[in-house]
C-alpha cells in the first residue's frame, strides 16, 4: 500500500502515459486521475509477477539464467555453464540444451530439475532481470523489447503460454509467482483499459 | 509401452513416472548409462533421445518421445565411435564412472559442431562432472574425435 501511495503522487501521475483510446472507450466516465490510479495499481500486480524470480530468472541480458529468490536465499548464476546458446535461440548450446535436463514436468526428486514444455530463455531484447518497475513497464510497451507484441498479445501470452504457466506451478518448495495466470491476464487487461500508465522512474 | 533403444524395440510394463535410467538398466538391460546424482546434476546418466542428450535419471520414461541411444549403441567392439576411439587414444578415463555420460555429450556436440572450439567444448560439457578431474584429457579427446570423425575414421 505504501508503494502504491508513493506512485500516486502528482509527479508520478504526470509522468504516466495519458489514457489511451482503449481506456477512454472501455470506461464509463472515470476521472483521468482515478483511471491513472487504477492503472498504476494494476501495473503493480503485473510488476510483482514479471519481476518475480520464477519469471525474471530466465529474462536475462547476459545469456546466463539465474537461480534466485527465497528458495535459493541469494542470487546465483545457473550452474553447469548453462547459456542461451551461441545461435541465440535461448535453448542452450549443442551438447547441453535446456531440454537436456528440463523436461515437460517438474522432477519429483528433491532438488531435481523443474520442467515445462519448451523450457528456454526469453530473447535478449526481452531481458528485465534486475530492472525497476518503471523500466520494465516502459519495456513492456515497446514492441522492440517485448517480442513485437501488442499489449493484448502480452496478456494472452501470460494467460495461455505453458512455460509462463509454470511460474505458478514451479514444484518442490520453489515459491510460485504471485496470483495466477488468469489474474495476471485480467490485471493486464485492466491496466490497458486504464491507459497502461507507468510509474515514475 | 514400447521403447526403442539402440535400434531395438522393447515392450516394457512400466510406471510412466519411472526415470528412463531405471527402465534402461533394470528392464532393458542397458547398464552402460550410470546412476550418479539422480537429479540431472552430474551427467553420468546421459543418453540421447532422437540424437539430443538427456539426463535419463530425471526423464520420466512416459515422456520419452523418440529413439533412445545409449553408450552401448554408438559403436561396436570392432568399430568404435570416433569419440570412443579418441577416449582410448587419449587415455581419458581414470575411475571411468562418468565416462559413458561424458562420451554421449561429446557425441551430441560433434553431431552438431564438426570442429568445435574450446569454448564450444566447455559449453557442451559443463553439465558432465568428473570427480577425477580428467577435464583436460576430455577436451583433448574431443578435439581428436573431431579430427577422426572429419577424416571418416
Amino acid at each position: 500500500m505504501k508503494k502504491l501511495l508513493i506512485m500516486l503522487t502528482p509527479a508520478a501521475i504526470l509522468f504516466s502515459a495519458a489514457p489511451s483510446a482503449t481506456a477512454q472507450e472501455s470506461q464509463t466516465s472515470p476521472s483521468p486521475t482515478v483511471g491513472m490510479a487504477k492503472g498504476l495499481s494494476e501495473w503493480d500486480k503485473i510488476y510483482a509477477v514479471f519481476s518475480h524470480p520464477r519469471c525474471a530468472d530466465c529474462h536475462v541480458a547476459d545469456d546466463r539464467p539465474r537461480w534466485s529468490g527465497a528458495h535459493y536465499g541469494a542470487t546465483f548464476v545457473h550452474a553447469f555453464n548453462v547459456q542461451r546458446g551461441t545461435d541465440g535461440s535461448g535453448f542452450g548450446n549443442p551438447g547441453l540444451r535446456c531440454t537436456t535436463c528440463h523436461f515437460s514436468s517438474n522432477s519429483k526428486a528433491l532438488h531435481g530439475p523443474p520442467g515445462a514444455e519448451g523450457w528456454h530463455l526469453a530473447p535478449t531484447e526481452m531481458a528485465w532481470f534486475g530492472k525497476s518497475s518503471a523500466e520494465i513497464c516502459a519495456q513492456i510497451k515497446d514492441p522492440a523489447r517485448n517480442g513485437d507484441r501488442k499489449l493484448a498479445d502480452i496478456a494472452l501470452h501470460v494467460r495461455d503460454d505453458k512455460l509462463v504457466a509454470w511460474g505458478w506451478a514451479p514444484g518442490s518448495d520453489r515459491e510460485p509467482a504471485p496470483g495466477s495466470a488468469e489474474a495476471t491476464y485480467q490485471a493486464i487487461e485492466n491496466w490497458m483499459a486504464a491507459g497502461s500508465p507507468c510509474p515514475m522512474p | 509401452m514400447r521403447l526403442t533403444v539402440d535400434g531395438q524395440s522393447f515392450d516394457i510394463d512400466v510406471d510412466p513416472d519411472m526415470p528412463l535410467l531405471w527402465a534402461l538398466r533394470d528392464l532393458v538391460g542397458k547398464t552402460g548409462p550410470k546412476f550418479g546424482c539422480g537429479i540431472a546434476a552430474c551427467g553420468a546418466c546421459t543418453v540421447h533421445v532422437d540424437g539430443q542428450p538427456v539426463r535419463s535419471c530425471s526423464l520420466p520414461v512416459g515422456q520419452v518421445d523418440g529413439a533412445v541411444t545409449t553408450i552401448e549403441g554408438i559403436g561396436t567392439a570392432d568399430r568404435l565411435h570416433p569419440v570412443q576411439q579418441a577416449w582410448l587414444e587419449e587415455q581419458v578415463a581414470q575411475c571411468g564412472y562418468c565416462q559413458a555420460g561424458q562420451i554421449m555429450s561429446a557425441v551430441a556436440l560433434l553431431d552438431e559442431v564438426a570442429d568445435p572450439s574450446d569454448a564450444d567444448i566447455d559449453n557442451a560439457m559443463g553439465g558432465n562432472l568428473c570427480r577425477c578431474g580428467t577435464y583436460p584429457k576430455i577436451r583433448s579427446a574431443i578435439r581428436k574425435a573431431a579430427a577422426l570423425k572429419t577424416a571418416g575414421l
